[in-house]
């Protein structure tokens, strides 16, 4: 019977094995690390009161192609966190709009106390800049809710 | 003495930790996989495009015009005659306006001073009737 090694071996301290108590320590790290990092909405809720609808329902299309339009109660007017001016929505949209390859769907967010003069000039704008598919924001609303009004 | 009696017990007094991983890991993808992000919810329009402009005999017209308190007045195409409503009436109205004319549209014209809601209601009652063809204007009067 042959002998293994020549009969050398040596009896070593070290382990040969990786330690693997730890790597459930450090997939959580990992995981806690990107669940902080990742941003979903490019853009963060403005204080406003939604308006109420029972027709409401969700818009079919992807998440990227949804552009959002705040417009605060007193009017002034947000797209991804900035104010603009009125006169400026049709020129800030318009290239958006053909960058997305005619798919982007405009949602506006209004305040439902904010008067129909703002949203009508807002329209306007989104007509200039060619877009065609907007959603007005809206909660949904309860049947209840409204027998009581 | 009460030490001398203790027993050698061979079962471990340890909660195991091996499958603790495993545990934890199973609820994580159990979370990943019944979380739903909220979609963006709304009233869907179509605008017309730039410079589209469609002529529309005024027998096939039903203005809305939304006043700044709230109260809708309805017109029948150029008849000078005015019913004043509320949003609630206009769903059971449109109804009954279609299955006279199949071709109405319905033209919401809103005063510049009114708050949005009040349009946002009467778009809303011409969803729930089903309505298609709406036109969103601002009332010059």
């Amino acid at each position: 019977m042959p002998i293994k090694q020549g009969g050398f071996s040596r009896k070593s301290e070290a382990s040969s094995k990786v330690p693997n108590s730890s790597m459930a320590d450090i997939a959580f790290l990992l995981l806690v690390f990107f669940m902080v990092t990742t941003v979903f909405q490019k853009d963060r809720q403005r204080p406003i009161v939604w308006p109420e609808a029972e027709a409401t329902m969700k818009i079919d299309e992807k998440l990227k192609n949804i552009l959002n339009i705040w417009v605060d109660r007193d009017g002034s007017i947000f797209i991804n966190d900035r104010p603009y001016e009125m006169v400026e929505v049709a020129t800030i949209i318009g290239p958006l709009y053909v960058a997305s390859d005619r798919a982007l769907v405009i949602s506006i967010r209004a305040d439902r106390e904010v008067t129909y003069l703002t949203i009508d000039l807002l329209q306007q704008q989104l007509v200039a800049a060619g877009v065609v598919r907007v959603v007005f924001a809206t909660m949904l609303e309860q049947r209840m809710t409204r027998e009581r009004r | 003495m009460a030490i001398l009696d203790k027993k050698k017990s061979k079962v471990s007094d340890e909660v195991p930790s091996a499958s603790m991983a495993d545990i934890a890991f199973l609820l994580l993808i159990f979370f990943l996989v019944t979380t739903t992000f909220p979609k963006d919810k709304g009233l869907a329009i179509v605008l017309p495009e730039q410079g589209e402009d469609v002529q529309v005999s005024q027998r096939n017209i039903l203005h809305m015009i939304i006043m700044p308190n709230g109260i809708v007045e309805i017109k029948r195409g150029e008849s000078p005659q005015v019913q004043q409503v509320s949003p609630n009436a206009i769903e059971g109205l449109w109804r009954q306006e279609v299955a006279e004319n199949e071709n109405m549209i319905a033209a919401v014209k809103t005063h510049p001073d009114a708050p949005y809601r009040y349009m946002v209601d009467v778009l809303d009652a011409l969803h729930m009737a089903g309505a298609e063809r709406i036109s969103l204007q601002l009332f010059e009067g």
